[in-house]
């Protein structure tokens, strides 16, 4: 007689915003195998950024790769674009790009926190923490002109310059946001039930994490420290008061914490940028035509994004490679389900904040 | 029977998939459903079976590993069914338009009731798509439940069906 | 960002030699096709807590080559290894088609002359 059973996850299941299939290969409630199907999104940008469109169109159509990180991806590719064409930018935009990113990186966070809560049966969790998100949303939507999708970097700088009515807006809402993380972080340090849900369930070790080649808050969170924060010098982070986050136990908890601080400490760097900006053009003209190879990484929220850009001096380019976070992370994913209930199987998935466009492409 | 018809319209619970878009229109149904623009006001549930469901959400240009489990969720929905396209690129393909694994918008597969613009689409045209999705359900339901004659002059069920738009307008390939 | 010629008949002992797990993080396999035929294939590596460390290992080759497999070596390489068997139509050991293709599919889209 057979000793397992398969069970499917996917490809449309409530708990998951995306399509991707799972198949877990299950005795009694334990997983000891699981098989992963990635492709459903796959669209093929790769291609056609190099086919259908020019060099200075492409920073828009990879946008298009992923809403939640949309920002990180034009932004990898505006600085490989950049390096080919021999411009570098101001302080001003390199601030005004952190400042955005840093947004992003807040907003995605939250939304993958009231995600987890959701799937591992907390209802009014999430809707308590999308009601806050919407503060960081009210932000962005300021800034750049709209909520998710904000095209607000171009070659040569950005599209949109930060007036002191916004920075008084940014403090506003910062400073209401901030409050409101300190309460979901006594929450969730303190509260029995989800402690429960998310303390040991879900444990990614930190020679996995090594093994498999973990990133960001899912390599953070098992106390492997690596962001590509530190490990860039494209953007000074330092300057504007950036610290890692490391958390030791590997498991939900532990990811949710390692989001919950970077959240503090992304609010900290938005209100430093906001109060000291430097002067400067937002948008300065580049000449040329991208020759050469570049490569960009990039902290996304995540984790490490990755741009190889070749162009040959023409107005297309040779190759675009786009290496995105959870597509180095679904490895160590697949290895964190096994021996984890099946039952835990929704929010251990939520809380790896997977991102299937980002992967197919 | 018009005891439990009556309260259809109130609570039309939608089905949401995921076709190949970014994930940005994606976010936005789920903040639309969060508690600040509250779509939940109008008896709207996120549900994950596709036979409870009314209103079909789709988001991103069908790619070609998606497009069966579109019409099959599609032909799972319980008549009358309402299908809202979010976002430019399920309407048209947008910006994914000629890619090779992309099939350019729902409605090469699916028959569509409501066409929402943007990318993303923000949640108040969503919010206002679903308003003119209830509108569409009310009337479809009406017009399923207007008696007529299996055999004789009035009308026939093929003609009834396909005056419905109800008889199977998928494209085989 | 440093450039290391290898072949794919020394790339195991190359790679073998150079990666540890603890002090390089693995980044991906890439493929560019150079057109009439030919592929440059690189491996991809970054160091941890160091900036700017990237190195790059890059072996030129052909489509119907085979393909060394460094899932002996990085486990987690599984994936880009079934992605350039995808778009290029290589064969590397151990990888099979279907990643975001079907299985029995016949393109291979980043092919120049596809």
């Amino acid at each position: 007689m057979k000793k397992t059973i398969q069970i499917p996850l996917g490809s449309q299941h409530i708990s998951l915003l995306e399509p991707i299939r799972f198949k877990f290969e299950c005795e009694n409630e334990k997983i000891i195998g699981v098989d992963a199907d990635v492709g459903f999104v796959h669209r093929g940008v790769e291609l056609a950024c190099t086919r259908s469109f020019e060099f200075k169109q492409v920073g828009y159509v990879v946008a298009r790769v992923c809403g939640l990180c949309a920002i990180t991806h034009s932004l990898s590719y505006t600085l490989a674009a950049e390096k080919l064409l021999g411009y570098e930018a101001n302080d001003r935009i390199k601030y005004l790009r952190m400042l955005m990113v840093e947004l992003d990186r807040i907003h995605s966070h939250m939304l993958c926190l009231a995600h987890t809560a959701e799937n591992a049966g907390f209802e009014a969790l999430f809707m308590q923490i999308m009601a806050d998100r919407e503060l960081v949303m009210d932000l962005q939507e300021a800034i750049s002109g709209n909520r998710v999708q904000f095209d607000f970097i171009a070659i040569g700088g950005v599209n949109r310059d930060l007036t002191p009515e916004l920075t008084a807006l940014i403090h506003k809402n910062l400073t209401l946001l901030s409050e409101k993380i300190d309460a979901l972080i006594g929450l969730f340090n303190n509260n029995w039930s989800l402690s429960l849900k998310y303390k040991g369930v879900g444990v990614l070790r930190l020679e996995d994490a090594y093994t498999y080649n973990a990133l960001g808050p899912l390599a953070r969170a098992a106390g492997l420290a690596t962001d590509v924060r530190v490990e860039t010098s494209d953007f000074p982070y330092e300057d504007i008061g950036y610290t890692m986050i490391l958390e030791s136990t590997g498991d939900i908890h532990a990811r949710n914490f390692v989001r919950l601080r970077e959240i503090v400490n992304s609010i900290a760097m938005c209100r430093n940028i906001a109060d000291n900006l430097p002067a400067g053009e937002i948008l300065e003209k580049t000449k040329g035509k991208p020759k050469g190879e570049a490569v960009v990484r990039v902290e996304a929220p995540r984790g490490e994004l990755f741009y190889l850009v070749r162009g040959n001096g023409g107005n297309m380019l040779e190759r675009v490679r786009i290496k995105t976070p959870t597509f180095s992370g679904i490895p160590a994913m697949m290895e964190v389900f096994k021996s984890s209930e099946y039952a835990d199987a929704p929010a251990i998935l939520a809380s790896f904040d997977p991102c299937m466009s980002c992967t197919a492409k | 029977m018009k005891f439990f018809t009556s309260f259809r319209k109130k609570s039309p619970w939608i089905l949401h998939y995921n076709a190949g878009s970014c994930n940005g229109c994606d976010i936005e149904i789920l903040a639309a459903l969060g508690p600040k623009f509250d779509l939940e006001r109008f008896g709207v549930i996120n549900t994950g079976n596709p036979k409870q469901s009314d209103i079909f959400l789709v988001t991103g240009p069908v790619t070609y590993r998606s497009r069966e489990r579109l019409v099959e969720l599609y032909s799972q929905i319980p008549e009358p069914k309402v299908v809202i396209a979010v976002g430019s690129c399920t309407t048209t393909g947008g910006v994914f338009r000629g890619m090779y694994n992309v099939e350019d918008g729902i409605d090469q597969y699916i028959p569509v009731d409501v066409y929402v613009p943007g990318c993303a689409s923000t949640p108040q045209l969503i919010i206002d798509a679903i308003v003119k999705a209830l509108e569409i359900l009310e009337n479809k339901s009406k017009e399923i439940e207007k008696p007529f004659k299996l055999f004789g002059s009035v009308e026939t069920i093929g003609n009834k069906l396909s005056r419905l738009n109800m008889a199977k307008r998928v494209k085989h390939d | 960002m440093t450039k290391l010629e290898t072949t794919l008949a020394t790339l195991l002992a190359d790679i073998g030699t150079f990666y540890e797990p603890k002090k390089w993080h693995f980044l991906t396999v890439n493929g560019i096709d150079l057109g009439e035929g030919k592929i440059e294939l690189q491996w991809i590596f970054s160091k941890y807590g160091v900036k700017d460390e990237i190195v790059i290992y890059y072996a030129l080759s052909d489509y119907e080559t085979p393909v060394p497999s460094l899932v002996s070596l990085i486990p987690s390489a599984f994936m880009g290894e079934r992605e350039i068997v995808d778009m290029f139509g290589l064969k590397v050991d151990g990888a099979e088609r279907g990643l975001y293709l079907d299985e029995d599919s016949l393109q291979h889209p980043l092919r120049s002359e596809s």
